[in-house]
């Protein structure tokens, strides 16, 4: 007994020494003047030890860089990941940016954000990184989104863009038609199978991202040289035939109006539609064992409206600096090395990243970790970022509501686009 | 002689009479700190342009309750807010008093039925709204599969805004259920013998004297209720954020997407003080009725 309570002492007794010298971890000891940077996201999909290899990596590759104004003897990274709701991580930035902080130096930011926080003159003018000969490396989508004055205020990190997902094995019933090009020839296949087009209806961000591209893909737009041009006859045109999807054709089931990203992906995922448009995550998703759809999903670009060409709505993340950081020449660094194509290809291999660099969608190790990105590729070109605005949160508002009202019937195409001409031309005027 | 009384001096007078003050003032700088300096910096606020997009801070007066009157937004919100609030509550009384009635009465097995009776009040409401926006799905929720239906039950403008309030009066009735229950183990029997004997039937004993003498506490129960429809936030903002078209939309979600959304410091102030106001003014009301019935 007392030998056993004097084992454990001991025992105790060493834990205790280990933790206090730190000894016992691996890593020696940090070199005190070492300087740390902290990286805020959000979450990345699947494996996190991803990103914990490639901040390995550019930790061991910075040893002892020499800066103009300093010689540094290590950079070190902490990351940090932020909740998962976009709405959540804008209210961070924002209050926190706003109170000058610096308590992070490098961090992820939405497409419809950098405008926002561009003008504010929060981020760090990042030209240098991503000088104008280079710019043609990237796709031109997220080039426009973090251009602001033809400075650039973040870099491209990873690319999103709406797709059209669709069921091989039910065209080929149908007579081995090819995936519907205009929006005409979705609903007439999707009324003859029938089956259903699902989409994301319910009054949120997400709304706005489809709107967008049945009104682009008509010839209209939203804003025009910083004009209001959403009460257009193409775009009334083009909304009458969302409403009309759910409405008269009945392609569309009317419970689409309470439909998000999941959801939708849900009940495609079971078979009971044969179009969906959704992100590029999906298809993953579809195509994992145990999926009732896997290996009858195709991908392709979004219809469009005759004599126009198709398009779709830009998502995804950008790197941006922190104009209050104290280490900015090492933030500037990391974000460098963040999105090289050597880092964007070691996250599209280990965690099926989309690589915002063209050149990636050639590579052959890539293309056989992820086929899907010889596809994408076609539909990237394509993307269009949301209206760029310092106000597109405001502007957002107004169109989900707006939106929404049409879907569920609350007010027609009309009404809707003309009220939000006028909401949309006060809040610019507002803020002038 | 020396006086047997010694008087005391200003000072120890000024002491003694500011002595309940001085125990009360660490509990009054607290209230004070947390709950009047907010309400206070907040109806500053609302007089100003604050945004944080674009870094806009200015005094503008009374710009920003001109501004509201002419929102139709806000007279949407406010409108849903009154529907919602009126029928829900309506519905929470009568409901939670037969129950209350109901489980008032001896019965076998009457302690575990008013246990079970408590399970949605105590069901945290973001879960519960959770859970019946599962049982809503319109493509297998099981409101659908029961009635053999396709009703759009969050995505239509006629339903939604009533699913919310079919959702407050499951998770709110059993409150009010407990709250009379308590009202009507105050009443004597001796009245209810007294009533029998004097002939009344049951209907009559309920309207004279069940009905008067849970009166106050009927009065209690509408003002909780009524001021925690009035700001319903959580149950709708799982529910629907606010769709379809706005259709649910509430003054508190309004106003948390002008706050925390957009970011509108100063004109989401306004609509903060104008909840503000319109809660008191309810309070009013039913502190007034609940007087008149006392005296």
């Amino acid at each position: 007994m007392g030998n056993k309570h004097l084992h454990n002492g001991l025992l105790a007794f060493i834990v205790a020494g280990c933790m206090a010298v730190a000894g016992c971890t691996k890593e020696p000891p940090p070199d005190p003047n070492t300087i740390t940077i902290t990286f805020k996201h959000s979450k990345l999909f699947g494996d996190p030890a991803a990103l914990q290899t490639l901040i390995k990596e550019f930790e061991r590759e910075h040893q002892g860089i020499v800066f103009h104004t300093s010689k540094e003897p290590g950079i070190r990274v902490k990351d940090e990941t932020l909740p998962s709701s976009s709405d959540e991580q804008h209210q961070f930035y924002v209050i926190n940016l706003e109170a000058g902080s610096s308590d992070f130096d490098v961090f992820a930011i939405d497409v419809i954000w950098v405008a926002e926080f561009a003008k504010a003159g929060w981020l760090r003018d990042l030209s240098k990184l991503l000088p104008a000969q280079d710019r043609e490396e990237f796709f031109r989508g997220p080039v426009e989104a973090v251009t602001l004055d033809d400075r650039v205020y973040a870099i491209p990190w990873f690319i999103d863009a709406g797709v059209l997902y669709y069921r091989k094995d039910l065209l080929a019933k149908y007579g081995g038609v090819p995936p519907p090009r205009t929006w005409g020839k979705l609903v007439r296949i999707a009324a003859d199978i029938p089956k259903h087009d699902i989409w994301q209806g319910k009054q949120y961000e997400g709304l706005v991202c489809n709107v967008l591209e049945y009104l682009w893909s008509s010839g209209g737009a939203v804003l025009e040289d910083g004009k209001v041009v959403i009460d257009s006859p193409e775009n009334r045109e083009a909304l009458k035939v969302m409403v009309d999807l759910v409405r008269t054709y009945r392609v569309t089931p009317d419970l689409v109006t309470t439909l998000t990203e999941e959801p939708s992906r849900e009940i495609f995922g079971r078979g009971k539609a044969i179009f969906m448009r959704n992100w590029p995550y999906a298809w993953r998703l579809l195509e994992q064992d145990g999926s009732p759809v896997k290996g009858k999903v195709g991908m392709t670009v979004l219809p469009h409206f005759p004599k126009h060409p198709s398009a779709a709505t830009l998502g995804g993340w950008q790197l941006a600096v922190n104009k209050n950081s104290k280490h900015p020449e090492a933030a500037e660094q990391f974000v460098a090395f963040m999105t090289s194509a050597k880092a964007q290809k070691h996250l599209g291999l280990t965690v099926g990243f989309q690589p915002t660099r063209k050149a990636l969608y050639e590579d052959a190790k890539l293309l056989a970790a992820q086929p899907a990105l010889a596809e994408l590729y076609k539909i990237f070109q394509r993307a269009r970022p949301r209206p760029v605005s310092p106000y597109y949160v405001l502007l957002s508002q107004a169109m989900q509501s707006e939106f929404s009202a049409a879907l569920a019937g609350v007010k027609t195409p009309e009404e809707a686009l003309s009220a939000l001409q006028s909401q949309m031309e006060q809040i610019l005027k507002r803020h002038k | 002689m020396g006086r047997l009384v010694s008087i005391p001096s200003t000072w120890e007078l000024l002491v003694r009479d500011s002595r309940p003050a001085l125990f009360v003032l660490p509990a009054g700088l607290i209230i004070g700190a947390i709950t009047v300096y907010p309400i206070l910096y907040v109806l500053w606020l609302s007089l100003h342009e604050r945004l944080l997009i674009g870094n806009v801070s200015r005094f503008i007066g009374l710009e920003n309750f001109a501004r509201l009157w002419n929102d139709a937004r806000f007279w949407n919100a406010l409108g849903n807010t009154l529907y919602f609030t009126s029928v829900s509550v309506a519905l929470e009384v009568v409901l939670g008093l037969a129950i209350a009635m109901l489980l008032h009465r001896a019965f076998k097995g009457k302690g575990f039925m008013r246990a079970i009776v408590l399970i949605p009040w105590a069901i945290p409401t973001v879960v519960a709204a959770k859970m019946w926006e599962w049982m809503y799905n319109g493509d297998f929720g099981v409101f659908n599969y029961l009635l053999g239906a396709h009703i759009n039950w969050l995505g239509s403008a006629a339903w939604a805004l009533n699913a919310a309030i079919f959702l407050d009066v499951w998770k709110t009735t059993p409150f009010v259920a407990l709250l009379l229950m308590a009202g009507l183990h105050t009443i004597p029997k001796e009245l209810y013998q007294a009533a029998k004997v004097d002939g009344a039937s049951p209907w009559v004993t309920f309207l004279r004297v069940t009905l008067p003498l849970l009166r106050p506490l009927l009065l209690v129960v509408l003002i909780f209720r009524t001021i925690d429809a009035f700001r319903v936030f959580d149950t709708i903002y799982v529910l629907t954020g606010g769709g379809p078209g706005n259709t649910t939309e509430t003054l508190s979600i309004y106003a948390y997407k002008v706050l925390f959304q957009t970011l509108q410091f100063g004109y989401g102030s306004t609509l903060a003080v104008t909840v503000f106001f319109l809660v008191g003014l309810i309070t009013l009301v039913y502190v007034r009725a609940l007087r008149a019935g006392t005296t």
